[in-house]
């Protein structure tokens, strides 16, 4: 008897021992409260305000963490409640009921209340109100108050992707008392604006009053201006950082891995590279062309010389972070045989020649550019690389579509739509695109709009307006101490909530 | 030497006048529309054509240059569109770290340049010499970001000695600022020391082979007296010219050195406003760094009378 029980006990230490191995072994432990955190931004924010400007760089600082939405993307890219603490649709799709958290207060002490919400959509919604985005909001036709703690929007048509749109940095909740919301940020986020030290850094601090018990974890968090890369990994080297929230070349990524201090997190972003064509000029206009193209293009190799081999390969516009995402990267496998046989189909029997302009500020699509141009020799394809500035890049190609290719990565969450525009640089006229878009985003249903959103992306992969190539990874670094950081970036955002410093 | 002074006055206002007419210039001529860069690529017409009469983009090109012009005169240079502040401003808060920075920088550059360079000379292609000379060569060709970022390698990360960069700023007491200064000015001075050295030591072997100085050898003078009371003092005008005539190239090595140690100054101010496309804020800073340029090296021909005493202007 005796003898069993001393093998139970060593049993039970043992699978007791084992189970926690894992927690050890990646030292994750319970949340520490405290501390400063430094994070690098390579470049100054133009404003505070994400609602009137653009620039990614100023999600990054301020959504989630100073200014929020009544929903918000987690870090798997899932849209959940945020200030809203549920929301009703209607059976028709046109009506959207948001039920708001109670006992939240702005950073100045104001409750946050549904005038706030009316407010906040009205503002980005009036046709005269400079915003960059009005199309995220020409769907809604009212907003009603309908309580103290609960607002109606309604739509002019149902639209699926509306509550994405409100998941944006874009949607964020202002205040109605606050004049300046560029340079005075007044949110109901988990850190308050505390400085902005131009050219150098913006720091927020811990918001005492926030409504989710017991967050933030950090004191402090700066967001300080690098503009170098080698200064950036520098900085985190010797410890004056604590984290990059994204490196854009791998190779800073392999260099970093060596360095025992410094963890690099491996994850995937909404920002898909692809080969853009003139869909209206010949010979780009034969979809045969295009097919060719594709079938020329070595897109595994691509990804190995351009990222490493950390990207991942796509066959369509559609992030892997996106829940409607398919894998049709293997639609076109290179087959450089059937690649000129094509060409020969459609006129083209000794190719062609064509120019590829490539913006120089963007490294991931001059290196793509290139190893494309090489590989498409092979198929007698010709292609005259012209690298330009990114200002002439916007003008010239993206205003004027006066181009025939280009290497370009679309950074938005959720863009398909684009090549349901038939003005769109890429001249991409498809009716059939065009309507299954339009009843997927109408589409109330998530199992059926998932459906239809399956067809877009089966349509882009065999009609291949463009080429596309890969999802560009997302490589943050951090400290070592620095513990729950985001992996993916499924929204411009370096949410820091729920980050904390061990020891 | 009155008249001279306020005909080079007459003259340098002239030249600023013509510089902001091609500084003027030359920031429109630069591609890509800045209500599009503001706003992004999924802007639609009307939006940017709000912003555009909101920045005043709208108005002829003339109006705007004449309002540009009429500002310049009393250090009005417009708002900061990223900023919303006046530049002129803007700039002043930035000269703080880079009037030090290229101070500090010259100063450095001389401190090490005059000895070594009169060193070399004295001992001209001798070991010591022809060391000096390759190490100034290095000097000349190593790249500012590169200078800079192989001393952060070390100081910062091998040695943890110095902050990685970025700038705490005079208020929180001139210690930590000039400790986050360190590193920047020893990158900027050791690149001005290199071509200094060269220079000084080139003048001074010019002024040794001249007939005053064998004169002066052949009267018996001790050759330290020959080289401090002649040499010396007739090298510097060649000395002076060069530390003028680097200005230019120690605020672009500014710029470089800003970038790589995060120090917001006037170089930073540069490069995020042109990446921004905020006009006005280019053309303040661009005007204050030719002007600057164009006034120092008004100052150093003033100074070559205070040399030379045989320089007088009519």
């Amino acid at each position: 008897m005796k003898y069993f029980r001393f093998r139970d006990v060593i049993l039970t230490t043992l699978a007791v021992a084992l189970l926690a191995v894992p927690t050890l072994a990646d030292g994750e432990g319970g949340p520490v409260y405290g501390g400063d955190l430094t994070v690098a931004l390579p470049a100054e924010l133009p404003g505070l305000d994400p609602t009137t400007n653009t620039a990614a760089v100023i999600d990054r600082v301020m959504y989630n963490n100073v200014y929020q939405g009544l929903v918000r993307i987690n870090r798997s890219g899932d849209i959940t409640p945020c200030l809203a603490r549920s929301w009703e649709v209607a059976e028709d799709g046109k009506k959207y009921t948001f039920f708001l958290r109670e006992g939240v207060t702005f950073h100045n002490g104001d409750p946050f209340t549904s005038s706030d919400v009316a407010y906040s959509l009205n503002r980005v919604r009036d046709p005269d109100f400079p915003v960059p985005h009005p199309e995220y909001y020409r769907a809604i036709e009212d907003v009603n108050l309908t309580g103290r703690y609960s607002v109606e929007v309604h739509l002019r048509e149902p639209s699926s992707i509306f509550i994405f749109n409100l998941a944006r940095g874009d949607s964020v909740m202002l205040s109605e008392d606050v004049d300046d919301h560029s340079r005075n940020p007044i949110g109901t986020g988990p850190f308050v604006f505390s400085e902005w030290q131009e050219g150098q850094r913006v720091v927020l601090s811990r918001f005492k009053d926030y409504y989710e018990e017991g967050l933030p974890y950090i004191d402090s968090v700066a967001f300080e201006f690098i503009p170098d890369v080698n200064t950036q990994i520098t900085a985190l080297r010797s410890g004056d950082i604590d984290a990059i929230p994204y490196l854009n070349s791998p190779e800073n990524a392999l260099t970093l891995k060596s360095d025992a201090d410094v963890k690099v997190l491996e994850g995937v972003t909404t920002w898909e590279v692809i080969l853009a064509m003139n869909n209206s000029v010949e010979p780009l206009d034969d979809p045969r062309v295009r097919q060719a193209i594709n079938y020329g293009i070595n897109c595994s190799e691509v990804v190995e010389g351009v990222t490493f081999g950390f990207g991942e390969p796509i066959g369509s516009l559609m992030s892997p972070t996106n829940p409607n995402y398919l894998d049709l990267s293997w639609v076109y496998t290179y087959n450089p045989e059937k690649a000129k046989q094509l060409l020969a189909e459609a006129g083209y029997p000794e190719g062609f020649s064509a120019t590829l302009t490539l913006p120089s500020n963007y490294t991931l699509s001059v290196r793509s550019g290139k190893i494309i141009a090489e590989q498409l020799k092979e198929i007698g394809i010709d292609l005259r690389v012209r690298k330009i500035g990114w200002g002439q890049w916007l003008q010239k190609v993206f205003s004027n579509a006066e181009y025939e290719m280009t290497v370009i990565g679309h950074a938005e969450a959720f863009d398909i739509s684009i090549y349901a525009n038939p003005d769109y640089y890429f001249k991409y006229d498809d009716e059939r695109f065009a309507e299954v878009i339009e009843r997927a985003e109408k589409e109330v249903d998530k199992s059926e709009r998932r459906g239809l959103y399956a067809i877009a992306q089966w349509i882009l992969a065999k009609e291949v307006p463009s080429a596309f190539l890969f999802s560009a990874p997302s490589l943050p670094a951090v400290r070592g101490t620095v513990r729950n950081w985001w992996h993916d970036y499924p929204i411009p955002v370096v949410d820091v909530t729920r980050v904390w410093k061990a020891g | 030497m009155v008249s001279y002074t306020v005909r080079r006055v007459i003259e340098l206002l002239l030249t600023l006048l013509v510089v902001s007419l091609v500084i003027f210039t030359v920031v429109r001529v630069i591609p890509g529309d800045p209500a599009q860069v503001i706003l992004g690529v999924n802007a639609g017409p009307e939006n940017l054509s709000a912003l555009r009469e909101e920045l005043g983009l709208n108005r002829p090109i003339i109006v705007q240059y004449l309002d540009w012009v009429r500002g310049l005169v009393c250090f009005d240079l417009g708002e900061s569109i990223t900023y919303n502040r006046p530049v002129s401003l803007l700039i002043l808060d930035r000269l703080g770290v880079t009037i030090p920075l290229t101070a500090l920088a010259v100063l450095l550059g001389l401190t090490v340049a005059l000895p070594l360079g009169v060193f070399a000379a004295t001992r001209r292609s001798r070991g010591v010499d022809m060391g000096i000379v390759a190490i100034s060569q290095l000097g000349i060709s190593i790249p500012a970001f590169w200078l800079g970022i192989l001393l952060l390698t070390l100081f910062s990360v091998n040695l943890g000695w110095l902050p990685s960069g970025g700038f705490t700023g005079w208020v929180r007491g001139p210690g930590r600022a000039l400790a986050s200064l360190f590193l920047p000015v020893l990158t900027l001075g050791l690149i001005q020391a290199a071509g200094l050295t060269r220079m000084t030591r080139a003048s001074v072997l010019d002024v040794l082979s001249s007939d005053f100085v064998r004169t002066a050898r052949s009267k018996g003078l001790p050759e330290r007296d020959v080289l401090f009371k002649h040499v010396l003092k007739n090298s510097s005008i060649s000395i002076v010219t060069l530390v003028g005539l680097q200005i230019g190239q120690l605020l672009a090595g500014a710029i470089v050195v800003e970038m790589v140690f995060h120090l917001p100054g006037l170089g930073r101010l540069l490069m995020t406003s042109l990446q921004q496309r905020d006009l006005p804020l280019v053309q303040g800073v661009v005007t204050v760094l030719v002007a600057a340029i164009i006034i120092i090296n008004f100052l150093v021909d003033l100074t070559y009378s205070l040399i030379d005493p045989r320089i007088r202007f009519g």
